[in-house]
């Protein structure tokens, strides 16, 4: 700003803003880095005067003042105040600093620049999470069963585990037994690994990004005989992942939007392989009752081919499906129809958001003897876009959900039927298996991971405390959600899948380490709430599970 | 008894078993009596053998016949020699540390766990867990154990030191004499084996060839082995040194390479060649997807310098409703033009002097770039002054095409100036005895010298031959000039007095009478003068009244008086008084009576509340608008022939008068060469691409027009300081000269990384730093 220039209700100084970037002048060595990588211009060179002024002591001088008054100019990296041009966080300034000079700071106290983000009377909108940097109930949970001398304990570097969950509608024995006789239909269930990596589309991650996932997963299958899962999302799938044996690994969703499922469609006569599921998403735990829209200016040729439809178009996934007008209706008609597409014999189940009538969702369900199971995504679930207010304010906590969905399974005696999926939040502390371990202990059957995968494998730096969210914007410094082939190339899809084998490995074994100690190496813990203590009594309270102090 | 006979102790007395207590007193005891050769007869007991330090140096041997319980020697001594005569129960030489236990026979699980000395001989095969746990510590020599038949499952888990050998003879599973996953989590140690196996821990364990000393020890201790568990005859058996295999702890250096497929190969191997040529995408797009730096040059960047030369306007030029091009005069000085500088300025005015140089209030100062910064902006008024001498272009020859404006004021010269300069021929219709309008007419000479106004409009002549004075015309006329000439232009000013309708009104003196007279020192005012209307006009009439001799002066206005500039100076100087909120309720004799009922006595009262052009000679195809002509953006009036500039159209400044008369020029010239007028202003350029840090903020003032040019901030147009050459890190900017004569800086794609640093750091703001283009 100008020394004379006029203020704005909306013109902020550095200290109103939320990351303050701090350069080290001493050390800066002009090299153009950090603002050649900044993702949103955040950072400049400025121009500056100094003004030297010289006085010498009067007493020496006789009262002759040979004072001075010179004036030079230097250069330094200045922080722009512009909202639109807000430092995000995201520190790569500092990550390309080949001195360390350059660095932003969390402000101390809280930013006034979350009143100024409305700008054109649009409320903010970004991608990320939550921002509740405060421990959640997941975290807070502990195993305290303990099984030294009870059970027969287990030694998780030693002994073989083989943690396995089940997708897809369990008979009872005496059903079963019936159509065995009668020679009946089945319904198909995968045995699949308890941690699935959630719903993503291909438009929402880069292309590296995606295909660094699925290479991983395909490895984890195919050189670690570990059954990972994971969803596409809504986006469709490439064509030759439709075509390929690595399509079993792989869960189709379907959302309201339908992109690129006529490409599916029309794969179906030339898949090697089933898929391993379809996902019927009504819901997401980031923005819940909300939609979707990809703006035209992200749908490239290549998610255009991908989705199937024309480059440069918005694509919008309303927050419902447009033909379905019941629970009833909307459950078995969604459900008929994509057992449908592999002759009955692909699992699908639905997937909602976090939320206080999830109990009737899953109530239709156990009457419809199709439906596969249920995810659940929790408040605390990522996005690559929404609306400030339905990621900070909208959702269900997962914890209490999932629990409550399987204590009423348990009432109608059909908690080993049909499969609950919890997402949403786990591991957003970075405790992916004792968070995984507690949902599941509370009643899951497996859990679903998106930002954790983002942070594990492709160096996220999203965190709790707003820091980057502008996987919205298209300018992901990571490469990791655009679609700019100068940002995700810098993503080497190989190195992701080399992560994404690292975190499901590590997984395994801190799995190993809660479950070993409860005797389990192979069926897991679900719903093993004597299991579960916490240092909260409402909330023990609320789980149905122990207090302790 | 002999020591050295067998002192008996059974396990049994009086037909009852005796507790493993009771048995282990016993034993101690009888070694604490000297007895060396001990015989046990067991019936299940625990440790039997173990901790018998008490013989001290002197070897004990213990023979065990019946049924050991578990942990037979367990924490045995060197000194023990334990020799079990059948097989043995679990965990045999549990916590060895040092005995020598022979089992002839089987031992179940746990044999040798958690063995740190000592060696243990098995005649037959072990159990599940042998050797597990095992340690060698360097004070000691390593424990061994060696096994004829083969080993249970999960062998050597865990084991950090020691030798185990099995020889696979006669194993209890002949295909695999290893067990099944042996060797989990072995730190230590190594295993000799001779038969087949199923698998063991490649994480922790790896093959390796026998070499000369390890067949060398083996063979010897196996003899020693074959003699202890008195099966000396399988030696040659057993001594087919093609047979054996050894396996050896890996280091923990060794451990972390794991013989696992790279994620390259496995793209390569698996990926690539289910899903084909360029992976997941590969027929979906021709990209390369492959890994790029962060920091990139070339089509990599994100964004890129353009260096924006001339592409805006200069706040000076564009606040200039003339549309002199400020900024570039000044380059020309900078540059020693000066002649050039001051010539220019004719293409744009035929008052450079008398307006820039006196009387506008000269926008493009206020507008510069400078005064944001509280910089004192280059002095245009002197500029102007210099422009007295400006020397004409060269006319060029007429066109034959006519154009009439009707007023001589200073938009309808400038029309005319403008269209001569373009070859049109123009002329002049005015109703006063001389050609200027307002500025020869109405406007102080306390504000512009006579001198300079008459040289300009002197020169105004020689370009313009053909002006009419004293015509008023009708509206029959002004039909009459529509048939005789090709375009009319309206530039007749606003003339009318608008008199406030109060009583008493015709005491009034319109402000454009008075000026009109005092101009030619012929007006009257009394002593004691009362101006309505304390604008700028208002101010003209103060200053003029207090030439004339008023001495006590008031302007008076309804709010705050809106006088500003020059002007407001003069009627100050003039000693007039400005009083506020007044609204006029009727003139009297007396003066002027208020609405507050208040009498402001005056001889004279002039009213200098505006005035509004006479029109009712225009042709009614000519729309107006609040008693103004409407006109489009090219000063046409709703009469296509018809153009109207100046104060007819809208009241403002002498450099608005100009400007209008200008661009209609423009405009009519474009018609008249078969065009359709077109609007070329550039934009002006964005204040905040301008860096005035350069400049020096204690500069009060200028001694000349070279000062003046030095500390102009060239907005918008390249200075050539060679600043961004420097500043770039990647010495990516060039200047190079165009064949022209001129110059432009060019950047070097392949080495600029796109940091914007020329556009931050550039003066003039020249340089911008715009997004790439897409790649897809």
């Amino acid at each position: 700003m100008f020394a004379d220039g006029t203020i704005t209700p909306s013109t902020l100084s550095v200290k109103d803003l939320p990351w303050q970037v701090h350069w080290d002048r001493e050390n800066c060595s002009f090299c153009g880095r950090c603002t050649a990588v900044c993702p949103v211009h955040a950072i400049e060179l400025g121009v500056h005067r100094k003004r030297l002024l010289h006085a010498p002591l009067l007493g020496e001088t006789g009262g002759n003042t040979s004072s001075s008054n010179v004036y030079q100019v230097y250069y330094g990296i200045r922080q722009r105040t512009d909202p639109a041009y807000a430092c995000v966080g995201c520190a790569m300034c500092n990550l390309v600093c080949p001195n360390g000079s350059i660095i932003p700071y969390r402000s101390d106290e809280i930013d006034k620049l979350r009143f100024h983000i409305n700008r054109g009377g649009q409320p903010r909108r970004r991608g990320g999470r939550r921002n509740d940097p405060a421990p959640g109930i997941l975290d807070r949970i502990k195993f305290i069963r303990i099984s030294m001398l009870t059970d027969p304990a287990l030694d998780a570097g030693r002994h073989e585990f083989e943690l396995r969950t089940l997708l897809g509608r369990v008979l009872p024995p005496e059903e079963s037994l019936r159509l065995y006789r009668e020679q009946g239909w089945f319904p198909p269930v995968r045995e699949i690994y308890p941690l699935i990596i959630g719903a993503m589309s291909f438009g929402a991650l880069s292309p590296t990004m995606w295909e660094g996932l699925q290479m991983g997963v395909a490895y984890l299958n195919e050189e670690l005989g570990m059954p990972v899962r994971i969803c596409t999302g809504e986006g469709g799938c490439p064509p030759r992942l439709l075509r390929s044996r690595f399509l079993k690994y792989v869960i189709l969703q379907i959302a309201s939007g339908y992109f690129g499922w006529d490409e599916i469609i029309h794969a179906i006569p030339e898949m090697k392989e089933d898929p391993c599921a379809i996902e019927i998403k009504y819901g997401q735990g980031a923005k819940p009752g909300d939609g979707g829209l990809l703006m035209w200016y992200k749908v490239n040729k290549l998610i255009a081919a991908i989705r199937g439809v024309p480059p440069g178009v918005s694509l919008p996934s309303p927050p419902t499906h447009q033909t379905k007008y019941s629970i009833e209706e909307a459950v078995a008609k969604m459900i008929q129809s994509m057992y449908m597409a592999w002759g009955f014999r692909v699992p699908v189940y639905p997937k909602i958001s976090g939320t206080s009538t999830a109990l009737a969702v899953l109530n239709n369900l156990t009457r419809n003897p199709y439906a596969a199971g249920l995810a659940i995504d929790g408040e605390d679930g990522g996005t690559g876009a929404a609306y400030n207010v339905s990621l900070n304010h909208m959702g269900h906590p997962i914890a209490s959900n999932i629990r409550d969905c399987y204590l009423n399974l348990v009432k109608v005696g059909k908690q080993n039927e049909i499969p609950l999926f919890a997402a949403g939040g786990v591991g957003k502390h970075g405790n992916l298996a004792a968070n995984a371990a507690a949902l599941i202990m509370l009643g899951a059957s497996g859990v679903q991971i998106g930002k954790y995968i983002m942070q594990a494998a492709a160096g996220c730096i999203g965190s709790e405390s707003d820091r980057c969210n502008i996987c919205n914007i298209g300018l992901c410094p990571k490469g990791i959600t655009s679609q700019d082939p100068r940002l995700y190339r810098r993503l080497d899809p190989e190195k992701v899948a080399e992560r994404v084998v690292d975190v499901f490995l590590s997984f395994d074994t801190e799995l190993r380490k809660i479950v070993a100690p409860l005797g389990r190496s192979t069926s897991l813990p679900i719903g093993m709430s004597d299991a579960l203590g916490i240092d909260d009594y409402y909330a023990a309270e609320r789980l149905q599970i122990k207090y302790v102090i | 008894m002999k020591k050295e006979e067998f002192y008996r102790i059974s396990g049994m007395e009086n037909g009852h078993r005796i507790e493993s207590r009771i048995l282990e007193e016993r034993i101690q005891k009888a070694v604490a009596d000297g007895y060396r050769y001990i015989e046990v007869e067991a019936f299940g007991q625990h440790g039997i053998g173990g901790r018998l330090w008490r013989a001290g140096e002197e070897k004990v041997y213990v023979r065990i016949i019946g049924s050991p319980g578990q942990r037979v020697g367990s924490m045995g001594f060197p000194n023990t020699r334990i020799e079990i005569m059948g097989p043995a129960s679990d965990d045999t030489g549990w916590l060895n540390a040092g005995a020598e236990i022979i089992v002839h026979g089987h031992a179940t699980n746990g044999t040798a766990n958690a063995m740190a000395q000592g060696k243990i001989y098995i005649a037959g095969s072990i159990g599940a867990r042998g050797m597990t746990m095992t340690k060698h510590n360097p004070r000691f020599a390593p424990p061994e154990l060696w096994v004829l038949g083969g080993a249970g499952d999960y062998f050597a888990e865990f084991m950090a030191g020691g030798v185990a050998v099995i020889c696979g003879y006669q194993p209890q599973n002949p295909e695999n004499v290893l067990g099944y996953r042996p060797c989990v989590g072995m730190v230590g140690g190594k295993i000799f084996f001779r038969g087949p196996h199923k698998g063991y821990s490649h994480a922790d364990v790896k093959l390796e060839p026998l070499t000369d000393a390890d067949w060398d020890w083996l063979t010897e201790n196996l003899q020693v082995f074959l003699a202890a568990i008195g099966r000396t005859e399988l030696f040659g058996t057993l001594a087919d040194r093609t047979r054996w295999q050894l396996l050896v702890a890996r280091s923990p250096q060794e451990k972390r390479t794991q013989a696992k497929r790279s994620m390259r190969d496995f793209n390569q191997e698996v990926w690539v060649r289910e899903l084909g040529r360029g992976g997941l995408l590969g027929d979906l797009t021709y990209l390369d997807l492959s890994p790029i730096p962060v920091i990139t040059t070339g089509d990599l960047r994100r964004f890129v310098p353009v260096w924006e030369n001339r592409r805006y306007l200069a706040p000076c030029e564009a606040s200039c409703p003339t549309g002199i091009p400020v900024q570039e005069r000044w380059r020309l000085i900078r540059e020693g033009r000066v002649d050039e500088a001051v010539d220019l300025v004719l293409a744009y005015t035929p008052f450079p002097a008398t307006v820039c140089g006196y009387l506008c209030p000269n926008l493009c100062m206020q507008g510069c770039t400078r005064q944001l910064a509280k910089l004192v902006p280059p002095d245009i008024k002197r500029l102007g002054k210099a422009s007295l001498k400006a020397r004409l272009p060269e006319l060029p020859p007429l066109s034959g095409r006519r154009v009439a404006i009707v007023g001589g004021g200073p938009a309808g010269i400038s029309a005319a100036w403008q269209l001569r300069q373009r070859g049109h021929e123009a002329v002049i219709y005015d109703m006063q005895e001389r050609l200027g309008g307002k500025l020869s007419a109405v406007i102080p000479k306390s504000r512009i010298p006579e001198e300079v106004l008459n040289a300009e409009l002197e020169r105004v002549e020689k370009v313009i031959p053909r002006v009419y004075l004293q015509q008023r015309l009708s509206r029959a006329d002004l039909e009459q000039l529509k048939a005789d000439y090709d375009y009319v232009v309206v530039a007749v000013g606003a003339q009318k007095p608008r008199l406030l309708p109060v009583e008493g009104k015709e005491r009034i003196i319109p402000a454009a009478d008075f000026l009109r007279e005092s101009k030619q020192d012929r007006a009257r005012v009394g002593k004691r003068v009362v101006v309505i209307g304390a604008g700028n006009v208002g101010c003209d009439v103060a200053a003029e009244a207090h030439r004339m001799g008023a001495e006590d002066i008031t302007l008076i206005h309804y709010r705050r008086p809106p006088a500003f500039g020059e002007e407001k100076k003069a009627a100050e100087a003039a000693g007039a008084k400005f009083l506020w909120p007044h609204s006029v309720r009727a003139v009297t004799e007396k003066g002027v009576e208020l609405t507050t009922g208040e009498v402001l006595p005056a001889d004279t009262v002039i009213m200098a509340t505006g005035h509004e052009p006479e029109l009712d000679f225009l042709p009614e195809s000519v729309s107006t608008r609040g008693g103004f002509i409407t006109v489009n953006e090219f000063y046409q009036t709703t009469d296509p022939q018809l153009f109207a500039v100046g104060d007819a159209v809208k009241l403002g400044f002498l450099t608005d008068a100009i400007g209008a008369g200008r661009k209609a020029a423009q405009a009519i010239d474009a018609l008249l060469r078969g065009r359709q007028p077109q609007e070329t202003v550039r934009p002006k350029i964005d204040y905040s691409r301008i860096k005035l840090a350069y400049f020096d903020p204690r500069v009060s003032g200028f001694s000349d027009l070279e000062r003046c040019a030095a500390e102009c901030a060239s907005c918008g147009t390249c200075r050539d300081c060679g600043i961004c050459v420097s500043v770039c890190p990647q010495a990516a900017i060039s200047r190079k000269e165009n064949e022209s004569g001129g110059f432009e800086m060019v950047v070097d794609p392949n080495r600029c990384i796109g940091c914007g640093f020329c556009a931050g750091a550039c003066p003039c703001g020249i340089w911008n730093l715009v997004e790439n283009e897409p790649l897809e």
